[in-house]
């Protein structure tokens, strides 16, 4: 009996001027989103191949001596830009996409240098930021704003519409269930909403397909597969809030009045009121507190090894190696501190927007696409692992040189030897989707929830109403 | 018969359930924003407060002119307590700025003071006209959809037009009645946020801002009039309420959501070209090196002729403190300019027969970098114009293709954070640039021992000319929204022209 409401419903959309707007809509959004991302994809790679090419040519520069690379370290790590960009944007316009891995700030006269460390971009202002501010015509957009507008369209007079026209009173005189009349209601509006997005979707990746230049392996077309099902997920719920207000409501107009209020709310303005309500609960240090503490650390430091033994010059290298190693690890302590808190800032930003589904959609695609917020964390994550790494081949190398002093970080008291470029580690950043299924899961466990909180709302909602 | 026409109208709108709706979600959306935007603007002016007290230490702890004009010379841009109405480019563009005098700042050399975390960029953030923008649209289209078609699916329409109405008649009855229903939702919030506005402390309205408040009333009223219109001619031209509230939907999800951001999208792809872009920076930063080669020939010619020896950085005064002497360039913005401070605390008794050669070659070379600066600027500026503010421009105008838009740009105009506002800061600091260079060149304080040596005398820094900044008055901010204005009113008379056409020719 469902399919058979489902079926009568489908047959009724397909005919409706809103499946024709859908599909212009939905098609038009999507090819703009392919054609755009075929033009500036190819353009993100190459200036992420140039980067890495001259980041490596810098390392070669400087490999062939071990000093050269404690001191000024493996150079400038950058982000590999993600091929399903298009997916989700992420806003990576605003995060930075390098970390630099180079040298330290300060030398003495008698040659002894700072090491190197991480050093996190300070943000200036972006230099595109004088043209208007722009929402990238990305998936999670498509998705997120138009396809729940277009959920909520499809829905918000299936009951309520019927009950106007009598034919609902006329429907439920046979022997059939309201819980049929509702899913298959339910059913019927997917299908004819999946119609045309589907066809949007296979158009978009045909496109993109089309060039050599975008290509997407195997694991890109599970994460897209995945995307799709986000989508599909996501629809379903504002298909089932659509349901739930139309049960509840004896018009139609006021059933959209209702919903389309709701939308906006939910989706135009909860993310971002409640991200600005929560930037206030915590304050990361500010660039002024961070030089501060960065000055009185340095100033301590160097007052702990300022007096030394003359008649002793091993034991003063050695103290040497450890000033300057000591040095670096503070500086990048504190810079790792003061990211840390700013990274904290933006995860709470992000766990109470999470109130919102379009939020949740949001960080969904950004995960599953590799791109924005949480994938600049793995990026980060990926250059500490990398940093480790580094530091652990020097001291490595620096051991089995039998004439080394090893003294890591003062030019006399290191091995003197060549280091072959082929033995340096290079960082690789890398992406994984068993890492991405973990982060996520709670997001899509709340989504489904939240869909099943409101299929239930509605079905209680019809089969209590007064018909 | 007109106005028992209009008071009709009034009644049915405002006994119906959207009108409530209407009141309460922009009541509720305009007061929770506004309580949000001033503690953002409280935290803004702070941070612009205490910005201007260190930059302001800072120089006072420099003891000798050169190191204090060549490093600690930093201005700062106060927050705008307009922007919680239309928040503009106020937040996003850099605002303290370092001014050496031998380089003519632009907003490219800007900076951030602000203690914000950089990146809570990732979440947009929202003002009072962005409401408007979504809501106000959204509740014109809903009042507006059954205007006409529901008149005519009831049948009433056919019973209005019996008496002798012209038609004219109901269309303006309809459109003057739907529209002051509209206004008190949004006359109402707006009341609401100033007088949340009120209660805090860190926001003094002037006289000029009310007037400009209320050039954002006109304009959202011109804007709200134009989705009111477009719902009315969606009304008059489809004769089910289904089918133009369907049509008004989508209008509206392609005139707020997918016009903007496609339209920006695709003229970014397909206007850019970035061999062009890259071969006029490469060709004014080539143009700009040549005057500092030149600049540093004259530099280096001066110094083998003078009788004495020494070209290293500190003239071989060897004195107690720091000393920097280099080009800085960057090509991105076109940065280039020479950087020299000397801050000596001491000097032995060598470098003191040292001290007047010193402040001879700094009484000439410090002319010659003003001079050298002023010769680079207008390259600079015309390139940095090419290169970044011509596709801004180009974008603002396809934007202004649509009622948003318009809407916005009107807005910020009047609020003094659209792009031209935000100029004029900057040119601001380029005119106390102006008077500082002045300054030195009357003082001839290069000249003197205290310009890198705080051994006797240390730097007066109570003698340099003040700045201040005031945002611009309310003409000029009315002078910048009236053509946007103007063509918000353009499109309402044409859309009610198009409305007028449709229905007097439609059978009833």
């Amino acid at each position: 009996m469902i399919w058979h409401i489902a079926k009568r419903e489908l047959y009724e959309n397909l005919n409706s001027l809103r499946f024709g707007l859908t599909t212009l809509l939905l098609l038009a959004l999507m090819l703009t989103n392919a054609v755009v991302h075929l033009r500036e994809h190819p353009k993100r790679m190459q200036k992420y191949h140039d980067a890495v090419t001259a980041s490596l040519n810098v390392l070669r520069a400087r490999a062939d001596n071990l000093y050269e690379l404690v001191k000024r370290g493996p150079g400038k790590l950058y982000k590999k830009p993600s091929s399903l960009h298009f997916c989700a944007d992420g806003g990576e316009a605003v995060l930075p996409n390098v970390v630099n891995g180079g040298g330290g700030n300060w030398s003495w006269a008698d040659g002894l240098s700072s090491i190197w460390r991480l050093k996190y971009p300070s943000v200036t202002p972006n230099l595109d930021n004088i043209e208007p501010d722009v929402t990238k015509v990305d998936w999670a957009f498509i998705i997120g704003y138009v396809l729940s507008l277009v959920a909520l369209l499809f829905t918000f007079d299936a009951i309520s519409g019927e009950r106007e026209r009598g034919t609902l009173r006329l429907m439920l005189a046979n022997a059939i269930p309201r819980h049929a009349v509702l899913f298959g209601k339910f059913f019927g509006a997917l299908v004819s909403m999946l119609i045309p997005f589907t066809i949007a979707v296979l158009m978009n990746l045909l496109v993109l397909s089309t060039s050599r230049s975008v290509q997407l392996d195997a694991d890109a077309w599970g994460r897209l597969g995945i995307i799709f099902g986000i989508a599909l997920l996501y629809t379903c719920l504002f298909l089932a809030l659509g349901l739930l207000v139309s049960a509840r409501v004896q018009r139609s107009a006021v059933s959209l009045v209702i919903l389309l209020l709701t939308w906006v709310t939910l989706v135009v303005f909860t993310p971002n009121t409640l991200a600005s309500i929560a930037s206030g609960f915590s304050s990361p240090m500010s660039a002024d507190e961070f030089r501060k503490r960065v000055a009185q650390t340095e100033g301590a430091l160097r007052m702990k090894y300022a007096t030394y033994d003359e008649n002793q010059p091993q034991k003063r290298r050695r103290e040497l190696a450890a000033y300057v190693t000591e040095d670096a690890q503070q500086n990048e302590r504190l810079n790792q501190e003061r990211l840390s808190q700013q990274l904290a800032q933006i995860q709470e930003a992000r766990s109470i927007t999470r109130i919102s589904p379009v939020a949740m959609v949001q960080n969904l695609f950004e995960a599953f696409a590799g791109t924005g917020f949480e994938r600049h964390t793995q990026f980060l994550e990926n250059v500490r692992s990398y940093a480790r790494q580094f530091r652990e081949f020097v001291t490595e190398t620096d051991r089995h040189d039998a004439k080394s002093r090893h003294a890591v970080g003062v030019r006399e008291g290191m091995s003197q030897k060549e280091v072959a470029m082929e033995a340096i580690p290079k960082f690789r950043d890398e992406l994984s989707l068993n890492r991405d299924f973990n982060t996520t899961a709670m997001d899509m466990l709340l989504l489904a929830l939240f869909f099943i909180v409101l299929m239930s709302g509605a079905y209680l909602a019809f089969v209590r109403v007064e018909i | 018969m007109f106005t028992t026409l209009i008071r009709r109208e009034l009644l049915d709108n405002l006994m119906t359930f959207r009108f409530a709706a209407a009141l309460f979600i922009m009541l509720l959306l305009v007061v929770a924003n506004t309580a949000v935007l001033i503690k953002d603007y409280e935290r803004r002016l702070a941070d612009y407060n205490t910005a201007v007290k260190t930059h302001q230490e800072k120089l006072r702890e420099k003891k000798n002119y050169m190191a204090g004009l060549a490093e600690a010379v930093v201005l700062d841009r106060p927050p705008n307590p307009l922007s919680i109405f239309n928040v503009g480019l106020d937040k996003r563009l850099g605002n303290q700025i370092w001014i050496p005098y031998d380089l003519v700042p632009t907003l490219w050399d800007a900076g951030m003071h602000g203690a914000d975390n950089p990146l809570f960029n990732i979440f947009t953030s929202i003002d009072i006209v962005f409401i408007f923008e979504v809501v106000l649209s959204l509740m014109a289209l809903i009042f507006a959809y059954d205007a006409i078609a529901g008149e005519h699916e009831r049948g009433t329409l056919r019973l209005v037009l019996t008496n002798s109405i012209r038609r004219g008649h109901i269309l303006l009855a309809k459109y003057l009645s739907a529209m002051i229903c509209l206004l008190v939702p949004l006359v109402m919030s707006l009341l609401l946020a100033l007088m949340l506005l009120t209660t805090s402390t860190a926001i003094a309205l002037s006289a000029d801002d009310f007037l400009r408040i209320g050039g954002i009333v006109l304009s959202s009223l011109a804007y709200l009039s134009v989705f009111y219109l477009i719902g009315m001619l969606i009304s008059a031209a489809t004769r089910r309420t289904s089918t133009a509230l369907m049509l008004a939907m989508f209008v509206w999800a392609f005139l707020l959501l997918i016009y903007p951001n496609m339209i920006l999208t695709v003229a970014e792809t397909a206007a850019e070209l970035p061999q062009d872009a890259q071969a006029r920076r490469a060709s004014a930063f080539n143009q700009i090196e040549q005057l500092w080669e030149e600049f540093d020939r004259q530099r280096l010619k001066f110094l083998r002729n003078d009788p004495v020896p020494g070209e290293e950085p500190d003239l071989g005064i060897h004195g107690l403190g720091a000393v920097m002497a280099d080009f800085e360039r960057y090509q991105t913005t076109l940065r280039y300019h020479y950087y020299t401070s000397i801050a000596f605390r001491e000097v032995g008794p060598r470098g003191e027969t040292l001290v007047p050669h010193a402040k001879n070659y700094f009484g000439f070379l410090t002319p010659l970098m003003i001079k050298t600066a002023e010769k680079t600027w207008p390259i600079r500026e015309s390139a940095l114009k090419d290169i970044y503010v011509q596709q801004a421009e180009a974008d603002r105008m396809w934007l202004n293709l649509s009622p948003i838009g318009m809407y916005d740009a009107a807005t910020q105009a009047w609020t003094g954070t659209d792009w031209e506002s935000i100029q004029d800061f900057f040119e601001a600091v380029r005119q106390w640039r102006l008077t500082l260079v002045d300054y030195l060149l009357d003082t001839e304080v290069f000249a003197s021992r205290e310009w890198f040596l705080s051994d006797k005398e240390e730097a007066d820094w109570s003698t340099l000319p003040p700045f201040s900044y005031q945002r611009s008055g309310v003409a000029i901010n009315a002078k910048r929204a009236l053509p946007h204005l103007f063509l918000l009113v353009l499109t309402n008379l044409v859309l009610f022209m198009a409305i007028f056409l449709v229905f007097v020719r439609s059978e009833v």
